[in-house]
């Protein structure tokens, strides 16, 4: 820490750098989502520029033969994979169409106008409603791109660029916020800082890599069992496996939707809905366990409470992100107490 | 004139820097490093100053590494001696034990004038393995080095002593009465 004046001044610095991030979580929500998410991303990948670091490169060209790569991939993903995309957005704008379907919504349709009668859907015609349906769900998918387009350019742009400078300094931003703690917790801080560090890039790393695993688990599964869009809905599932509980069953929903209005066939649902419960039993059973960090155990009202409260807050983004930072400030306090009993401070 | 030229050309160039390399250089620690090996090593010290009567740690506290004086002095008690074991200067070096094996501190330093120290830890020095291990390996070969010299030196005070209490147990040759002739 530098002379007393210094130091005072650059631990108001900090705490009002802190303070403007809480005012920003309210006044800008989108700024705060921007961050955490590229901080949360850059903490994941940290290993794999350390690892080229381990060739004899210096950070800086480490982390820029990493964004090469990485922007190669994702360039090559996205060329394949929007042409994809695109023809299934037309294919669901355009609705439901072929025989099999039909024939499944009339038989739909007879039994709901039959039992459900007393409800007042004795005339309802299933057909028209279904189209509605998907013509608004489609219609509200693209007019969120459009609305949302600016925005999905910003982030485009600027998740990466945070990325690149969070890989390439965050070690130097780690070292500048502990300078400015006070000597006399100077030795503990750093301490707590690095356990923290190492149980919360475990436990992001392996949530990070049981979604990945479960994404492609997913895409092979449903690729075997023939169901139309399978990539997409893969990934979907994957990335909807981050939040407990409500995940499995989301990233289950589009592949039941789509075998449903594709083929019509009841069959194939079931096959769709074994394959889904089976690579969750798989999933809970074997790859978590495996994979995620022991250490952080989250209780389920815990889960749940943050997954509503980070719905409400951020929206999706927000379920998605709730359960890694539950687990960050988790972290941060099972680590605080541990370490204040270690060095117990006493008056001087 | 000539100051204000010298002054002029290094505006701006950070003239602690090679000093404090050599200061580095100094320790026995990063003696045999090349200038770019020193570099990584600043990189990851934490400058710290502390004011006369501060405590940089306490006896007992868990141990995260070692510190380096670059100005100041630094006065080392114990428990047992509160009268202070030892004082360091520029340049000296504390605290070393712990960058191995993370033990408890064995004694108190406190700043006896206003000091500005370095702090090189454990958790830097994984990590300089992790991604750097030529340059970790020599580190901790260094460190190795000195603990074994230390503990020869140990060894041999050890024997001394036990030379020095065996000699003390044996009972004193009879002193022989000197005989006076009768004349």
């Amino acid at each position: 820490m530098n002379n007393p004046q210094t130091a005072r001044l650059n631990r108001w610095l900090v705490i009002s750098g802190f303070g403007f991030f809480a005012l920003l979580m309210f006044t800008a929500p989108g700024v705060v989502k921007m961050v955490v998410l590229s901080a949360l991303l850059a903490y994941i990948f940290d290993p794999l520029v350390t690892a080229i670091e381990l060739r004899g490169l210096g950070r800086t060209a480490s982390t820029c033969i990493f964004f090469l790569f990485v922007t190669s991939a994702c360039w090559i993903l996205f060329l394949l994979v929007s042409p994809l995309v695109m023809a299934q957005l037309e294919a669901l704008r355009t609705g439901v169409s072929t025989e099999q379907t039909a024939g499944f919504i009339l038989r739909l349709q007879a039994v709901v106008r039959k039992n459900f009668a007393f409800l007042g859907l004795g005339n309802v015609d299933l057909a028209e409603r279904i189209q509605e349906i998907g013509i608004s769900a489609s219609g509200k998918i693209i007019d969120f791109i459009v609305e949302e387009g600016p925005t999905l350019v910003v982030y485009a742009v600027a998740v990466p660029f945070m990325i690149f400078f969070l890989l390439k300094d965050g070690r130097e931003i780690k070292k500048a916020l502990i300078s400015v703690v006070p000597n006399k917790y100077f030795e503990f801080s750093l301490d707590l800082a690095y356990k923290m560090d190492v149980q919360l890039g475990n436990y992001l790393r392996s949530q990070f890599l049981d979604a990945v695993t479960f994404g492609v688990l997913s895409t092979i599964a449903l690729w075997i069992l023939g169901v139309k869009y399978f990539l997409v809905i893969g990934l979907f599932a994957g990335l909807a496996n981050l939040i407990p509980y409500v995940g499995p069953v989301a990233g289950a929903l589009p592949a039941i939707a789509v075998c449903l209005f594709d083929t019509g066939d009841i069959t194939k649902v079931f096959q769709v809905v074994l394959a889904f419960v089976a690579l969750k039993l798989l999933d809970d059973s074997v790859i978590q366990p495996t994979l995620v960090a022991k250490g952080v155990n989250l209780h389920p009202l815990l889960v749940l409470l943050a997954i509503i409260i980070g719905g409400e807050m951020f929206g999706i983004l927000g379920m998605i992100l709730a359960v890694p930072a539950t687990g960050f400030v988790k972290v941060v306090f099972q680590e605080s107490l541990v370490t204040l009993k270690k060095y117990g401070f006493r008056e001087d | 004139m000539n100051a204000t030229i010298t002054t002029l050309m290094h505006f701006g160039k950070r003239d602690k820097k090679p000093r404090f390399r050599d200061t580095l250089r100094s320790i026995p620690i990063f003696a045999d490093l090349t200038r770019r090996e020193l570099a990584a090593i600043e990189r990851i010290l934490h400058k710290r100053e502390y004011e006369p009567g501060e405590r940089i740690f306490h006896q007992d506290d868990p141990g995260l590494g070692m510190y380096i004086i670059e100005s100041g002095r630094i006065g080392i008690e114990t428990d047992d001696a509160p009268d202070n074991v030892g004082d360091l200067g520029d340049g000296e070096f504390f605290g070393e034990l712990p960058l191995l094996d993370g033990g408890p501190r064995s004694a108190t330093a406190m700043a006896k004038t206003p000091c500005r120290i370095y702090g090189f830890f454990q958790p830097d020095l994984f990590s300089l393995i992790e991604r750097n291990p030529h340059l970790g390996v020599k580190i901790v070969l260094s460190l190795a080095s000195i603990i074994s010299s230390r503990l020869r030196a140990a060894n041999e005070r050890v024997e001394e002593m036990r030379r020095l209490l065996e000699a003390s147990k044996k009972p004193a040759p009879p002193v022989r009465k000197k005989r006076t002739s009768r004349r």
